[in-house]
């Protein structure tokens, strides 16, 4: 550009300068003082004293937080494998010029946009035990109704089952998106060589939507870890800690309990297990970028 | 797109597979739509068509809207006021950070690294700065007001904002500006007379796309306000009172709460994919 550069030097760090600042100020920020509390004691909502490790120490031999660390991850390997599955599915059905995709594509951008918490209530309504829906459609086919929400297994089913229902149509619309940026000229070449349908999809298609593959199933793992508003609406955590998620008890223990030391060891063992994933994640995306 | 000769079979395959997920899509909403409209004896019972098989009532909606105005009305004009204003302020960051990103090169920072650092606030649980969060907004005296729930929302909607704004500029010919900056405009002017209206639609997805995420929002409005901020997704999960879920007022809250950011979503089809993916996945 034409300007001097040291005059653009000046007036560029302006740009980046609010963006910045502001997550440092409500980023990081809050995230050291979550470590400072999660080394401290309180009372009251109130810091106490420094108590070194102590509430990691407590957090880790609490049967409650291993209780939710399964449960995240099973939501995370239910919720991730199945959005991704089905998503792809979708995608590869739909990715032909057929009458409605249009509109199908628009509808489904639905779920992405409706609060979770909102999903948790219809999902509730849907399931409800008496009377329900689900269960009253069981119940004409002669067979007993199931108990969604206070049976510990089949709680866990629901919450999944509301959390797939919700992204399914992420990874459907990223696919979908993929598959047809995917040029024509490889399929006609394939045609030409008379491949079957399967070698086309492992040998062209797969490898073409491969990034977008890799971004869908980070992004919704990503996700998958902070699931709190389905659980909490659809069953209140329950029944017992059945789908107490570490989101939960970092709510529990922190705002419930007033236990600000354990609650923030806990946020932070989620962030160390969520960096761990990251890790991945950056190592893979950052290809993407640039 | 390459298109073989679709046998018949096929096609009457992909048709019914298409209404199958479509119901699959609607049936929660299309629930929830009959169930505002049923009689609360009539709620537990396995009926689909007002008129035939049960008589429907605006009796809900009616209570709703006229008897707890106080709740409802007050839930959506906060949900509104908290979403618009936290749109906008993250708008005028992810603007400048985003024309910063994809015209400047930045030194001690490379440009990447500090993307990178704007995008992993996105991998951030919340959780982890929930409690710092409640007792910040403490000292500050927003507890319970719209402001401690705009700047939370700002925050979680930075990232998208940013790297939207990024790609549509990244994707300007160069050259309009070069010439503004010639003409003796400064980089900020060049930004808000030429580049800023080229990239109208960007703008608008990232408005929107911030916009329906804070609607949504729950954790954090739920635990930083009690009454009078409380947007509409907490006055949902208020609905739970002493006698038990009231599912037919449940209905009329939630489609209420749903409405908005899923028809403003519809208006940015073309954006969505690489909105909710960052920019990582051109749609």
């Amino acid at each position: 550009m034409a300007r001097k550069p040291a005059d653009r030097d000046r007036s560029r760090i302006f740009f980046i300068a609010p963006a910045v600042l502001w997550l440092l100020a409500f980023t990081l920020f809050p995230l050291l003082y979550s470590l400072y509390l999660s080394l401290h004691g309180s009372r009251f909502l109130r810091v106490t004293h420094f108590v070194g490790l102590e509430n990691y120490r407590m957090v880790l031999a609490d049967y409650r937080f291993w209780q939710a660390f399964r449960v995240t991850l099973i939501f995370v390997a239910v919720g991730v494998t199945a959005t991704t599955v089905l998503g792809l599915l979708l995608a590869l059905l739909f990715n032909h010029p057929i009458r409605g995709i249009r509109v199908f594509r628009t509808l489904s951008t639905i779920p992405l946009f409706t609060a979770p918490v909102a999903i948790g209530y219809l999902c509730m309504i849907i399931f409800y035990e008496e009377g329900g829906p689900i269960n009253n459609f069981l119940l004409t086919l002669g067979m007993n109704g199931i108990n969604w929400i206070s049976d510990p297994f089949w709680a866990k089913v629901a919450v999944a089952f509301a959390d797939t229902w919700q992204w399914t149509p992420f990874a459907f619309l990223v696919l979908l998106a993929a598959l047809q940026a995917v040029p024509d000229e490889l399929y006609e070449a394939a045609a030409l060589d008379t491949v079957s349908s399967w070698q086309t999809f492992v040998h062209i298609t797969l490898p073409m939507i491969r990034p977008a593959l890799v971004t869908v199933i980070l992004l919704r793992t990503v996700e998958a870890f902070k699931i709190f508003d389905i659980a909490f609406s659809l069953t209140n955590g329950g029944p017992g800690l059945a789908t107490r998620t570490l989101t939960f008890n970092v709510y529990t223990t922190g705002l419930r309990d007033q236990n600000l030391g354990e609650a923030t060891a806990i946020a932070f063992l989620l962030v160390i297990l969520m960096l761990s994933v990251t890790f991945v994640f950056f190592r893979i995306y950052r290809s993407q970028y640039e | 797109m390459y298109r073989p000769q679709m046998p018949l079979w096929k096609r009457i395959l992909m048709g019914t597979a298409m209404v199958i997920a479509t119901i699959w899509l609607i049936f929660p909403f299309y629930w929830a739509v009959i169930t505002s409209l049923k009689k609360p004896a009539d709620v537990f019972k396995l009926s689909f068509i007002p008129f035939l098989q049960f008589q429907p009532t605006l009796d809900n909606w009616r209570t709703e809207l006229t008897l707890r105005t106080r709740e409802v009305f007050g839930g959506l004009s906060n949900s509104f006021i908290i979403a618009v204003s936290a749109a906008a302020i993250a708008l005028v960051i992810g603007t400048l950070a985003g024309y910063g990103l994809a015209r400047f090169r930045y030194h001690r920072w490379k440009n990447k690294d500090i993307a990178m650092w704007i995008l992993s606030q996105r991998f951030l649980p919340p959780a982890a700065t929930v409690i710092p969060f409640f007792l910040m907004m403490r000292k500050l005296g927003l507890v319970d007001t719209r402001l401690g729930l705009i700047i939370v929302n700002v925050t979680f909607t930075i990232p998208f904002t940013v790297m939207i704004l990024r790609d549509a500029f990244g994707e300007l010919p160069i050259e309009l500006e070069e010439s503004a900056l010639v003409d003796g405009c400064s980089p900020f002017q060049t930004l808000i007379w030429i580049a800023l209206p080229l990239v109208a639609p960007a703008l608008g997805s990232a408005a929107i796309i911030s916009f329906a995420f804070t609607w949504n929002e729950f954790l954090f409005a739920f635990i930083l306000t009690y009454s009078r901020a409380t947007p509409m997704t907490v006055v949902i999960a208020g609905t739970q009172d002493t006698q038990g879920v009231q599912f037919w007022y449940v209905s009329t809250r939630m489609l209420m709460a749903v409405i908005p950011p899923t028809i403003l979503a519809m208006a940015i089809q073309r954006y969505i994919v690489r909105g909710l993916t960052l920019g990582a996945v051109k749609g």
